[in-house]
């Protein structure tokens, strides 16, 4: 039972982690058609930040340091929208995803050029690494606090998106921009607001992996957004509810089955996970919460 | 079916220019070069491959390396010495590790496994369209390297697996990347490829007058991975030694930076690609090593290699989204300039008096 609900806690942190990322996507794609493969550096740029942060200027303070990670990618999601993605906002969807491919390999060679090929380590707060006992159970605070935070973070988004005025008009762009702008509002702020919702959001992913990596290298941010990549699509491309509930099952399903695959198997958990899903989508193509484009509708 | 003559008059352009680079090469060049002029002939069989899906069915595929590494390995396994298996193999399933084909059967049964497996993953592949049909081809990917990598009795897994019988050479290497030309060129203006080509354009349309989209997707789907499946042999049967990682995403940026620059609607826009993207990697190369230029001993910078093909991407589409050639071929492109002095020298002498 114990190891049931260890295992489970492991599960929701690394859905979560995974939830997080994948709405940061969906959310730009539904606003914007964009699909962001530069979505991952915005974690590596978190990281590097929280490294400089420490080096450069001496920050100890561990409540210090988180912030600045997310800061630091909410800021670059913010210029990556206004030097690389506006330039293409008009141009087929294919352009732009091949901008944000370039731009990552860009990003991510940058930091090999600039900062150095090596991991560089980030100290971790000492209280995120406390386990938590709960009679015979442990918990490190790390994932408490990771699954609470994503819970409050989507919470919150639920009602930014509901309530407030250009959270709606985010949730109308998905659906037609152009009537967006007949009524008012500024394209650049929905983009801006959407971009940067993102960036928070991968901005709080990437305090957490900091926390349980220990350091951060210019690739760190690939194998995550992938898994949130296949995370969105299964859960619909797009759809804010389906990126939550893609990011939480394939978490479940990574946890589960590192847990029941005997070890000399285990390596190939990835490539079982990958053809279920894809057996998945030959039931359902356009995922779980995806709607089907209507016939001939451009996708 | 009939085969227009511009096509063939295309194709015989471009076959020109690289027999001519293949064999200047195989005549002129040392060694050295030979191996660069070897790889670039690897990579524009795997451009062409690119293109013929990408290019007819405008899906972003991320996945074609994968295909490659299954036939190389496939090749490898099947025709290396039993010598050299028993030790480096010994623990082979299927009791793999004591027997070994003859190098044409090798070839081809690599080829068959290639495209089996690209049969089931088309299945899937067709159904799906736009972003989830890329995010798949990527996913494709990562299962095949993360195969490659853990079965360790059948591939060696992370450690290279060597002595795989050297056969390849340049200038059969340039010979097949000839008649890929001409194939992508048949298959882009068949029947099939104009019409994929106009469903990937307006699929309603498309089918309205019976174009059957996922048949013809799938059909571009299976040569593409045709295509990578010769890279893939030959790759093997020239260097000898692989690795899972020599087919993985380096590679795989590679390939795609070289198709998108020169223009994925044309298979000339892949040929340009190739060669230009190609050039400048050579540069990028010596220049990261951290040569001594003029006298200045320049630093070496790795990453640089990987920041010169992000930075080929993101101005190609920024300024010139549709490639340096863009969607025409080269003997459309002269037909039209042509075309054009003759309309100009008609108006012109329509002014005179």
């Amino acid at each position: 039972m114990d190891y049931f609900l260890q295992q489970a806690m492991n599960a929701f942190s690394l859905g979560g982690e995974y939830a997080l990322l994948a709405l940061g996507l969906a959310i730009v794609f539904s606003v914007m058609g964009l699909v962001n493969f530069a979505h991952g550096e915005l974690i590596t740029v978190g990281g590097y930040a929280m490294f400089f942060a420490v080096l450069i200027f001496g920050v100890k303070n561990p409540f210090l340091i988180l912030p600045v990670g997310v800061l630091a990618a909410i800021l670059f999601a913010l210029l990556l929208e206004r030097v690389a993605f506006r330039p293409v906002r008009a141009a087929p969807p294919t352009t732009g995803m091949l901008m944000a491919f370039g731009v990552s390999i860009i990003l991510q060679n940058s930091a090999l050029l600039f900062v150095g090929t090596r991991p560089k380590a980030v100290p971790t707060a000492e209280w995120l690494m406390f386990d938590l006992n709960f009679g015979s159970l442990r918990i490190p605070v790390v994932q408490l606090l990771e699954t609470g935070i994503t819970v409050l973070a989507i919470m919150l988004l639920v009602v930014f998106m509901r309530r407030t005025t250009i959270g709606m008009a985010m949730r109308a762009a998905a659906k037609d921009f152009s009537t967006v702008r007949l009524m008012g509002i500024r394209a650049n702020r929905v983009v801006s607001t959407a971009f940067a919702i993102s960036g928070l959001l991968a901005g709080l992913a990437a305090v957490f992996i900091m926390a349980r990596r220990g350091a951060v290298d210019p690739f760190m941010g690939f194998t995550p957004v992938l898994k949130a990549f296949v995370a969105a699509v299964v859960g619909g491309f797009g759809s804010l509810p389906g990126a939550v509930i893609g990011g939480f099952a394939l978490g479940i399903a990574e946890v589960a089955l590192q847990a029941a695959l005997p070890s000399s198997v285990a390596g190939f958990r990835d490539a079982f996970i990958f053809s279920a899903i894809a057996v998945l989508l030959l039931f359902r193509p356009q995922g779980i919460l995806g709607e089907r484009p209507d016939f001939g509708e451009k996708t | 079916m009939t085969i227009k003559r511009s096509v063939l008059l295309g194709s015989a352009v471009l076959g020109l220019l690289i027999a001519v680079i293949g064999v200047s090469a195989f005549v002129f060049a040392e060694p050295y070069h030979q191996r660069i002029v070897f790889t670039f002939m690897v990579n524009l069989i795997i451009v062409l491959g690119l293109q013929v899906f990408m290019g007819n069915s405008d899906i972003t595929h991320f996945g074609h390396i994968g295909f490659m590494g299954i036939a190389a390995y496939a090749v490898a396994i099947l025709a290396t010495p039993v010598a050299i298996k028993k030790s480096a193999l010994a623990t082979a399933p299927f009791g793999l590790s004591g027997i070994e084909f003859p190098l044409p059967v090798a070839i081809l049964g690599a080829i068959v496994i290639t495209m089996v497996v690209a049969f089931f993953v088309g299945l899937v592949m067709v159904r799906q369209t736009g972003v989830p049909a890329t995010i798949a081809t990527l996913a494709f990917l990562v299962v095949v390297h993360v195969i490659l990598l853990n079965w360790v009795d059948l591939t060696r897994g992370p450690r290279a697996f060597y002595g795989i019988p050297i056969k390849a050479s340049l200038l059969g290497a340039t010979a097949i990347a000839v008649v890929g030309v001409l194939i992508a060129r048949l298959f882009r203006d068949s029947h099939w490829g104009v019409q994929l080509r106009a469903s990937s354009e307006d699929v309603a349309a498309a089918a309205a007058v019976g174009v059957r989209m996922q048949r013809l997707r799938f059909a571009a789907w299976m040569l593409s991975a045709f295509f990578l499946a010769v890279a893939g042999i030959l790759f093997a049967l020239f260097v000898g030694t692989i690795s899972p990682k020599s087919f993985y995403f380096d590679l795989t940026f590679l390939t795609l930076a070289m198709l998108i620059i020169g223009g994925m609607h044309s298979v000339t826009g892949a040929v340009v690609g190739s060669i230009v993207v190609a050039l400048g990697l050579e540069v990028m190369r010596f220049l990261e090593n951290g040569p001594e230029i003029a006298g200045v001993e320049l630093p070496q910078m790795f990453g640089l290699t990987g920041f010169y093909l992000g930075a080929v991407i993101v101005l190609g589409m920024a300024f010139r989204s549709e490639g340096i050639v863009g969607p025409q071929e080269i003997e459309e492109w002269w037909m039209r300039r042509r075309q054009k002095a003759k309309s100009d020298a008609t108006s012109d002498e329509a002014l005179q008096p």
